[in-house]
């Protein structure tokens, strides 16, 4: 199977998050082709497997992207398209190392996740309920040389506040006067908890919406503000310091995902650290400020877990989304290596 | 008995594997094995922040 031609035809089947099964089915039939034993499980998500034997590494990676196709093309060794970094690169990746590798007494299942873009996580959520596997190795561009240990968590905040409507020349704060020093006073709090930090163990907020309105017997002002959170955060104490901040406006939350940190010292990182060197890089470690499918499946398998695959980060949810072949098939050999050593 | 390369305070590894990520008792600094016989050791990989996902 020509590796550029493979993933080509993976981007070119547009995947928003709800709609991944016309690139579900490919993904069955192409991994039948390479001699995988194929179906599509209950979430969705078109599953793999090769090999036999009580031990087995489960390769994740996720067929779903953002919104807004890009036109596939090709310029020179770049391949254009949604989903190029983010993360059909990875896939197709792991599937190519996954057909190569071809392991004896080891089973690798191959797991293409829907939903990674979205906060439901719905393919992830179906693949954790699968006996830990030995290994695992989630499919996002950490750059065929760089390992990827560990991202930050996440929880949303649904702030409402609705109050009866008084004359603008009275004394008193309107809703959305209220609403902007709540923001102001998270937005303080979260300066003092980041004092001295790292941005990987840093409490980042992003206000996402904000809208207010009157019908002439009420105010109403609501805002979504998206947190990306450290390891280890307290999350309940938080809670109450939102609720205090928060006067007599209601706070919900949802999205909630707890950072997740791999362990760096196992046979998995090393197998990956001596691949990369084996083939000419020098191996990085990396901890993102963002989530994946390892906040899901790493605090549930308990097993050594990275992300790995090609392509630059900095390219993710890009119009200019794009991935270099020689370091696409870099990640490749990586992962054949890595596979056949474990 | 290995030698940390940053601080070169003597380190005793029993059943070091190569590849595997220590840290120097004396520095702090992680080091990885890079060779078991003799055990020699070299700075571990740097932790790099980045973004995505």
């Amino acid at each position: 199977m020509d590796d550029a031609a493979f993933l080509g035809e993976l981007l070119s089947l547009y995947s928003p998050s709800g709609s991944e099964q016309q690139v579900a089915n490919l993904l069955c039939e192409r991994l039948a082709d390479l001699g995988f034993r194929s179906y599509v499980d209950a979430a969705g998500n078109p599953v793999g497997e090769i090999g036999s034997g009580e031990r087995e590494i489960v390769l994740l990676g996720h067929i779903d992207t953002v919104e807004g196709f890009i036109a596939v093309r090709r310029e020179g060794d770049l391949l254009y398209g949604r989903g190029a970094v983010d993360a059909k690169g990875p896939m197709a990746a792991f599937i190519l190392a996954a057909a190569r590798a071809r392991p004896r007494n080891l089973r690798l299942t191959v797991i293409g996740a829907v939903e990674e873009e979205a906060a439901s996580s719905r393919g992830a959520r179906q693949a954790m309920q699968r006996p830990r596997p030995e290994f695992a190795i989630v499919g996002e561009p950490s750059g065929w040389a760089g390992i990827t240990l560990g991202y930050k968590g996440r929880l949303w905040i649904h702030y409402s506040l609705v109050r009866p409507m008084r004359h603008s020349a009275g004394p008193g704060r309107s809703a959305p006067e209220d609403a902007v020093a709540f923001w102001n006073a998270l937005q303080a709090a979260a300066t003092e908890f980041n004092q001295g930090k790292r941005p990987f163990d840093a409490l980042d907020l992003s206000l996402r919406r904000i809208n207010s309105r009157a019908d002439g017997f009420a105010e109403r002002v609501e805002q979504l503000i998206a947190l990306r959170v450290p390891v280890d955060f307290e999350v309940a104490s938080f809670k109450s310091l939102v609720g205090e901040l928060a006067g007599e406006a209601v706070c919900q939350f949802s999205n909630e995902d707890p950072a997740f940190r791999a362990n760096k010292n196992n046979p998995l990182v090393r197998a990956f650290t001596a691949a990369i060197r084996a083939a000419g890089g020098e191996p990085r470690f990396k901890l993102k400020t963002g989530t994946s499918d390892m906040n899901v499946l790493g605090p549930v398998w308990d097993c050594p877990i990275v992300a790995y695959g090609p392509g630059d980060s900095s390219l993710d949810h890009t119009p200019n989304e794009h991935v270099s072949l020689a370091e696409f098939r870099r990640a490749v050999d990586v992962l054949a290596a890595v596979l056949e050593s474990l | 008995m290995a030698v940390c390369p940053e601080c070169e305070a003597e380190i005793e590894l029993k059943e070091a594997i190569k590849g595997e990520i220590v840290q120097c008792p004396d520095c702090g600094v992680e080091l990885e094995v890079v060779s078991v016989n003799p055990v020699e050791l070299a700075p571990a990989p740097e932790e790099e922040e980045d973004w995505g996902e």
